[in-house]
């Protein structure tokens, strides 16, 4: 508990008696403060990641592919932070390289399900019946099948490349974005509100337009923004298995997959500093979806209130 | 003429809320419903303003026999009705601003012209202020949302207002200012009125004549006792 | 008679709301009261008056936002400075018993009432299991009138009138010296409410003396503290304006606050009419008396903050019952 400085006697304060004497403790200061340093922290990761990958590629003129083989697998050093892998690539560059193929192909991804989701389950939710239900069995039926095997199907079917994999991520990740908005528009459509529009006259269209699109689309940006980092890992995974991207384009996938003959010889940086900028950039996704679903949710803006 | 001709609803296949109930407003008539929490007297509100469909029975609206409910209603059925719920929280989208809120109806039938007069003019009657309209719901109290849903209730000049349990949320003085709204708009316009509530006194007092739940059901209600 | 001392002692607390724009929301200020053993004090106020939140910060359970001034004290802990540990771990449930508002929010959905009364029971008491845990559930049960064959049902399976008895239960299991009730009758009908207020009243008077149970009921339903309360405490943005008995005042004299006196005048079972206007934002009270613009009774005199005198909070207070001759007289006057 803190005394506020003496700012707060000076404010119009009705009381004279109190006024002059009384000092206001905060409340509550230290949990607000770890949640703003948190998002803070999750704020400039993510930043730095987008940076990195939009600035280093065309300022730093460095071949990512200049092979060195005077230099290959040399631990981290001034010289190579990362250190070099078996043909003597510098690998902050690889890596640098690599994110931005994986956020790429991450954005991207999430966005195709995202839009696919929305529109599944909005539909399903605003239709009701019978086509809920097909829909929603349909959803059920992807579901079932494990992403993974649906993904390397999908991407079996095409020419390895950046494309395949997009397709192959944004079709196996729909589903529980359109589980979310569905759920969210079946509550939303129960609500009193919605009985007072239909009073008012709204034809089912203005409805969805007016009351229940906007009224889900924050949930599903959310869906949306914590599924980056899940097709991000889905790439990965399909990249390891040598599906993925091909081998040339550095991606963390397949950065992880070419390093791990050196992993088992005992030189760690390799597979390390890809790894870690998977879940960094995860963790810093994370933290800012969560800072977002707390300002979305209407209640916390009025339980400040009365 | 609003009628309820025994009349069965509930919200799952053959668990009735209530089973055979009949019920009639004439225009121009207050009729309150008194009745016990969860007794159902709120879906027949619903029922009544062609919110839920019945299982069985029908609504006969001014003669007619009422097919249609919801959204597939005829638009100039649906807004014969205002509604007025019990929790403004829940009866008002927290997008949108009270004057948003209040001429939502107007927009929603292609009225938008005439909408920023008749908003200023119902806000005056139901005692909001201009500083007020401007914000978003939870930018204001229970008193002063439930007075924009009775507004936007009024906006479209319905012949037949349904006030489910509309003032048991608030303080006496907005519960009497409230009442006086609508009895004001009542005698101006000659609507008809069905208001519910379990508030015996407030409802004595507020309509012609009101009517106990328990005489309206054929059966007891299950699951009501103490 | 020796008076006890009270069970709660609150004087000037004062809580603001820091908002990011403009200028801080005084949701309470300078409210001063006690809560005495055996008695049963209502706080009475319109939604928005901020009687909640004086409810919130006396279980230091205000938002991020928030800051207090005056004190609270329970015994001799001061509850506004006291530090989450000890609030949680010895202040609420043992020495503050919550009645909520919304039994149904307030419950465990997904276990019986037996299984939540034993867990509080256990945690509060440290009877862990058996025999006797069994018995304390029963008596727990019955202290607040649920029903036995109902303690094996889950919250969804019980009526409005039982959920809030397994509340009040719950609240009652910490053998509290003070129970605060959050607007307990909201939403119920006529016989809950008085049922459930009936139950409060009970529990308050089965001790006497400076052992007994002091109730803080905070409430906008006027029947409900007609019903119980032994004093009423009038909230009007933010201040308590008016602190009386309520025999007074729901009865005769009546209440000496314009506003508390108009509040009551639109009692439907009274003249119905509402007070016009609406109470003045909590973020931009003016410098006087904060009922001034709706008041019938107001001068030039009401722009400046009026003293407390006697609990009333008004320039121009209606006539107390210390003046009971005048008005008996006036009284038999009009009827002559």
């Amino acid at each position: 508990m803190t005394c506020e400085s003496p700012s707060a006697g000076a404010t119009a304060e009705p009381t004279p008696s109190l006024t002059a004497t009384t000092p206001w403790r905060s409340y509550g200061g230290r949990r607000r403060s770890t949640r703003t340093s948190r998002v803070r922290v999750s704020a400039v990761v993510a930043g730095a990641t987008v940076l990195a990958v939009l600035l280093v590629p065309p300022l730093v003129q460095l071949d990512q592919q200049a092979v060195d083989l005077s230099a290959e697998l040399l631990p981290p050093s001034w010289a190579h932070p990362f250190g070099t892998d078996d043909v003597g690539r510098d690998l902050l560059l690889r890596c640098v390289y690599g994110l931005r193929v994986s956020l790429t192909v991450g954005l991207v991804a999430a966005l195709t399900a995202a839009v696919l989701g929305i529109a599944v389950g909005a539909t399903a939710g605003a239709l009701g019946g019978w086509a809920d239900r097909a829909m929603m069995r349909a959803v059920d039926t992807i579901s079932s099948v494990p992403h993974l095997l649906l993904g390397v199907f999908i991407v079996a079917m095409f020419r390895p490349g950046v494309w395949p994999v997009v397709v192959s991520v944004g079709l196996t990740h729909w589903v529980s974005t359109a589980r979310i908005v569905r759920a969210e528009v079946l509550s939303l459509r129960s609500r009193p509100y919605i009985d007072a529009a239909i009073s008012g006259g709204a034809s089912r269209r203005r409805i969805a337009v007016r009351h229940l699109i906007p009224a889900v689309l924050p949930q599903a940006g959310l869906a949306a923004t914590l599924m980056v980092p899940h097709a991000m890992w889905h790439e990965s995974a399909l990249s390891f298995l040598g599906l993925g991207l091909p081998a040339h384009l550095a991606s963390l996938g397949n950065l992880i997959q070419g390093a791990r003959g050196s992993l088992l010889a005992g030189q760690w940086w390799p597979t390390l500093f890809p790894g870690l900028l998977i879940i960094i950039p995860t963790l810093a996704v994370a933290g800012l979806a969560g800072a977002w679903r707390e300002r979305i949710n209407p209640r916390r803006r009025s339980e400040l209130m009365l | 003429m609003l009628e309820l001709r025994s009349v069965t609803a509930g919200y799952a296949r053959n668990e009735p809320v209530f089973d055979d109930v009949s019920l009639t407003v004439t225009p121009g008539e207050a009729v309150g419903l008194v009745g016990p929490s969860g007794c159902g007297k709120s879906t027949l509100a619903r029922v009544a303003a062609l919110l839920h469909r019945p299982d069985s029975g029908a609504v006969v609206l001014d003669g007619e026999p009422v097919r249609h409910w919801r959204h597939r209603a005829p638009r100039a059925q649906r807004t014969a009705f205002g509604v007025v719920f019990q929790q403004p929280r829940l009866s008002a989208d927290p997008r949108l601003t009270l004057s948003d809120l209040i001429e939502e109806p107007l927009r929603a039938t292609g009225r938008r012209e005439t909408a920023r007069e008749r908003v200023a003019e119902l806000a005056g009657t139901v005692g909001l202020t201009q500083d007020l309209l401007g914000r978003r719901p939870h930018e204001v109290s229970d008193g002063q949302l439930q007075r924009a849903c009775l507004a936007r209730a009024l906006i479209l000049r319905p012949r037949w207002l349904i006030c489910d349990e509309m003032t048991a949320m608030l303080d006496a003085s907005t519960t009497a200012a409230l009442v006086a709204v609508v009895e004001s708009y009542r005698s101006a316009t000659g609507a008809g009125l069905l208001a519910v509530g379990h508030d015996r006194t407030l409802l004595e007092r507020w309509c012609d004549h009101t009517v106990h739940w328990e005489n309206l059901t054929a059966s007891p209600t299950p699951g009501n006792s103490l | 008679m020796t008076v006890p001392p009270p069970v709660l002692s609150v004087r000037g607390l004062s809580v603001r709301f820091l908002m990011p724009h403009g200028r801080p929301v005084a949701a309470v200020t300078d409210a001063r009261f006690d809560v005495l053993p055996g008695e049963c004090l209502a706080l009475l106020g319109e939604s928005g008056c901020g009687k909640s939140v004086l409810a919130s910060a006396l279980l230091g359970l205000l938002p991020g936002n928030a800051q207090t001034a005056g004190e609270a004290l329970l015994g001799d802990l001061n509850l506004l400075t006291a530090d989450e540990r000890t609030l949680a771990g010895t202040v609420r449930g043992r020495r503050i018993g919550l009645v909520p508002q919304s039994p149904a929010a307030h419950l465990t959905p997904v276990r019986t009432i037996r299984s939540q009364l034993g867990e509080v029971i256990s945690e509060l008491k440290g009877i862990r299991r058996g025999a006797r845990l069994q018995h304390a559930v029963l008596a727990a049960a019955g202290r607040a009138g649920f029903p036995e064959d109902h303690l094996d049902r889950h919250p969804h399976q019980l009526s409005g009138g039982l959920a809030q008895r397994a509340a009040t239960a719950l609240a009652l299991v910490g053998d509290a010296p003070l129970l605060l009730a959050d607007e307990p009758t909201t939403g119920l009908d006529r016989e809950l409410v008085d049922r459930t207020v009936d139950e409060l009243r009970r529990h308050v008077d089965a001790r006497s003396g400076a052992a007994g149970h002091g109730l803080l009921m905070i409430t906008h339903d006027l029947a409900a503290a007609e019903r119980i309360a032994d004093r009423v405490a009038v909230m009007y943005a933010g201040r308590i304006v008016e602190l009386g008995e309520a025999d007074a005042f729901f009865g005769a004299p009546g209440p000496r606050h314009p506003y508390s006196r108009r509040l009551l005048q639109a009692l439907p079972d009274r003249a119905f009419t509402a007070i016009p206007g609406m109470p003045p934002e909590l973020g931009d009270l003016p410098d006087g008396c904060a009922f001034a613009a709706r008041c019938e009774r107001a001068t030039g005199l009401c722009s400046t903050r009026p003293p407390t005198v006697d609990g009333i909070s008004c320039h121009h207070p209606h006539q107390g019952p210390e003046a009971a001759p005048y008005t008996l007289m006036r009284k038999g006057a009009d009827r002559a």
